[in-house]
């Protein structure tokens, strides 16, 4: 078991995270690559300031309480904490990340980690419930919308349980590496999920860039497929 | 209301071979509808630069379900259908299994998603039970522009000649036409409308103003919804008014060769809206005019002020809607604006195209305190404000009247309803159009106005009759 835990923590680990490293640069790339080089002069023309303005409304979006998802904003809000607090700043994670990545972060309290961690439980437990009881959110949730918020649980439960003897039911060995492998899991699923907003959050932020249509292009879309002397 | 009304107003789509259209179809493709789709969507993916978008929008979509909230014909039917990701979702599941490879892949080794003639009947349907209001847009925490998506549908659709029929045949007659306007307008028309514009205010005024017409190197093109010489007279009244009185009547023109503003484009085709930007670009430039000044219209503004900097070569003219352009009078006290005669209390409509879209939001309100008394806005407004339910070309689809009525424009009537005013002012030929209708249909008394229509009751022109006088005269008249 031991050596196992050592694969998962070492080599394992760097793979899986290359991938996940490597798949969102990949998107970024692709995006990038299509705005600047086919946008090109119609990006100075996007109303810049209202982009940025509107993403900003999002790192706290207290003006998007809208009647109808208060409790489900609100709780996805704070899940979206949990979620980044806990994997980049326990103790025991700061290792890794000095390890593999080279930074180090500041470390938070176990009190404060454990907290976090049970609320992103509870929070996972209701956004869960919310798509598979309220109808509209049923109606339009496929399987990856349901398993992925299984995926994003595992992690959270094994480490919870690893770190807390007393609510593991298996040996701390076999729970440690369950929290490991299924960390992996959700480092490699990131980049080809819906998962993969991490980074294109800002991307899918720029549709008034989108909306400067490239001149000509829909002359030439008429053209071919109805020849020059296309008719509205 | 209830349930049963609201379903009843769905429009039937059968499944059969004969297929029926929710809206009237100029001769309807039946055969090969799958093929032809996706044939046009790969030109789309080809030529134009919407991969990016739909590659970021089809990795990340979170479907969360706040957009559902947001959209008011959701909020009215409870279908899910008509929820913005939905409708997203099913643009996004063909781009997904046809042009990624993703989809390609798994579509090998698995049963996966396929176009199907029944995904085509859904979405012909469900791309035109959205207003392409945008208010989904605003809530989505991922800022997915659902009505971008919508209207990137309906241009696939348009290029299978799935379009209705009401849209067609007004671009068609503006881009290829003899009037080059929606409403076949014939230059002979507009001189008389002009001239009987000029009778009205003489009569009303006492000053004659004869409209400038063909006049060149002014610094203003004017260009209106084409459907105002025909409906709102008032409206033009009134931004005459203001040109007049401001001293800048030799300043602006109408052009007799172009001299629509619409630009049904902006709704379903990237095609149809660039050519319709040159041809209103190349009768500035005809008359070698300096700025483009557009009506009260929504759309109009938004397709000028967005797509003249894109499609309007080099040196771009400047668009200006005739809101900002009476703000800027009103600002420089260039006109009088009497604070007595408006008794009634007024709300105003936001267009969705020019305050969610667009850039017009303060302005009107501006003009609207400075000579209203009691003035209330509506909630949610600005930027929030729910669509009149006509947006989108949807207004100008007759056969679907009892959609846009009983789904549709049910919670605008609603906050209508809320407010108390006596009168609703609508700087937008659609949103007016629509909401005359609302106040007919509901039986609201309110009455719908543009802004310029109530600044001709209030305006003071030096030499004229007095708002007062005018205001005692139509109160005789009407008596």
């Amino acid at each position: 078991m031991e050596q196992w835990i050592d694969i998962a923590k070492g080599p394992l680990f760097a793979l899986t995270f290359l991938i996940m490293v490597l798949g969102l640069l990949r998107l970024v790339i692709i995006q990038v690559y299509s705005l600047l080089g086919r946008k090109g002069r119609l990006l100075r023309n996007a109303p810049w300031r209202k982009i940025f303005a509107d993403a900003l409304t999002w790192v706290v979006p207290v003006r998007h309480l809208i009647p109808g998802t208060k409790l489900f904003s609100v709780i996805s809000f704070l899940f979206h904490i949990g979620i980044l607090v806990v994997p980049l700043f326990l103790a025991d994670h700061i290792v890794l990340w000095e390890r593999f990545v080279g930074v180090s972060l500041p470390a938070i309290g176990y009190t404060l980690a454990d907290t976090l961690t049970l609320f992103t439980l509870a929070a996972l437990a209701v956004l869960f419930g919310y798509r598979v009881l309220l109808p509209r959110l049923r109606a339009m949730s496929q399987p990856a919308d349901y398993y992925l918020l299984m995926v994003i649980f595992m992690p959270f439960a094994t480490g919870y349980a690893a770190s807390h003897p007393s609510v593991n039911p298996i040996s701390w060995e076999a729970m440690m590496l369950m929290h490991l492998l299924s960390a992996e899991l959700l480092f490699i699923l990131i980049p080809f999920t819906k998962l993969a907003h991490i980074v294109l959050f800002f991307f899918d932020r720029v549709s008034a860039v989108h909306w400067q249509l490239r001149p000509g292009a829909g002359d030439r879309v008429a053209e071919a497929l109805y020849g020059r002397e296309a008719k509205v | 209301m209830e349930r049963e009304n609201i379903s009843a107003a769905r429009p039937v789509v059968s499944k059969t071979a004969e297929r029926k259209y929710p809206y009237y179809i100029e001769n309807p493709v039946i055969e090969n509808r799958v093929d032809r789709f996706l044939e046009a969507f790969s030109a789309i993916l080809q030529f134009t630069d919407y991969r990016a978008l739909l590659d970021s929008y089809c990795t990340s979509n979170a479907k969360c379900n706040r957009c559902a909230v947001a959209c008011p014909i959701y909020l009215v039917t409870g279908d899910p259908r008509d929820i913005p990701c939905y409708r997203t979702n099913l643009l996004l599941d063909i781009y997904r299994r046809y042009f990624t490879i993703g989809g390609w892949f798994k579509s090998r080794f698995s049963d996966s998603f396929e176009l199907t003639e029944d995904i085509i009947d859904d979405m012909l349907d469900v791309f035109y039970r959205c207003t392409a209001c945008r208010r989904c847009t605003r809530e989505c925490p991922m800022g997915v522009d659902h009505g971008l998506i919508t209207r990137l549908g309906r241009y696939i659709l348009s290029l299978i000649n799935i379009v209705p029929k009401a849209l067609q045949v007004s671009v068609r007659e503006q881009l290829e036409g003899e009037t080059h306007n929606t409403s076949k307008v014939p230059k002979e028309a507009l001189l008389n409308t002009l001239e009987f514009l000029t009778e009205e205010l003489e009569d009303m005024l006492g000053i004659k103003m004869a409209f400038p017409v063909d006049c060149e190197r002014r610094d203003f093109v004017f260009f209106c919804a084409v459907s105002d010489y025909l409906m709102e007279p008032e409206t033009l009244m009134g931004n005459a008014a203001v040109l007049y009185a401001a001293g800048d009547w030799d300043r602006w023109t109408i052009g007799t060769c172009n001299y629509d503003g619409i630009n049904y484009g902006l709704f379903y085709s990237d095609w149809h809206l660039e050519r319709i930007i040159q041809q209103l670009v190349n009768e500035v430039d005809r008359l070698k005019g300096k700025s483009i000044l557009i009506g009260e219209c929504g759309h109009a503004s938004r397709s000028a002020h967005d797509f003249v900097p894109i499609f309007g070569g080099r040196n771009p003219h400047p668009v200006m809607n005739f809101m900002e352009y009476t703000l800027d009078c009103i600002r420089r006290n260039r006109i009088t604006l009497n604070g007595e005669v408006i008794t009634e209390r007024v709300t105003y409509h936001d267009p969705c195209n020019i305050a969610r879209s667009g850039w017009i939001v303060d302005q009107p309100r501006e003009i609207l305190r400075s000579f209203v008394r009691d003035y209330v806005d509506m909630t949610p407004m600005g930027e929030n404000n729910y669509c009149c339910g006509g947006g989108g070309g949807l207004v100008s689809i007759d056969e679907i009247h009892e959609f846009r009525m009983s789904v549709a424009g049910r919670l605008k009537a609603d906050q209508l309803l809320q407010t108390g005013a006596d009168i609703c002012i609508a700087p937008c030929a659609n949103c007016k159009k629509q909401l005359k209708e609302l106040v007919e249909y509901y039986h609201i008394p309110c009455k719908i106005m543009g802004l310029h229509d109530l600044i001709l009751q209030a305006i003071e022109i030096p030499g004229a009759k007095t708002a007062r006088e005018r205001k005692e005269e139509a109160a005789l008249l009407e008596m």
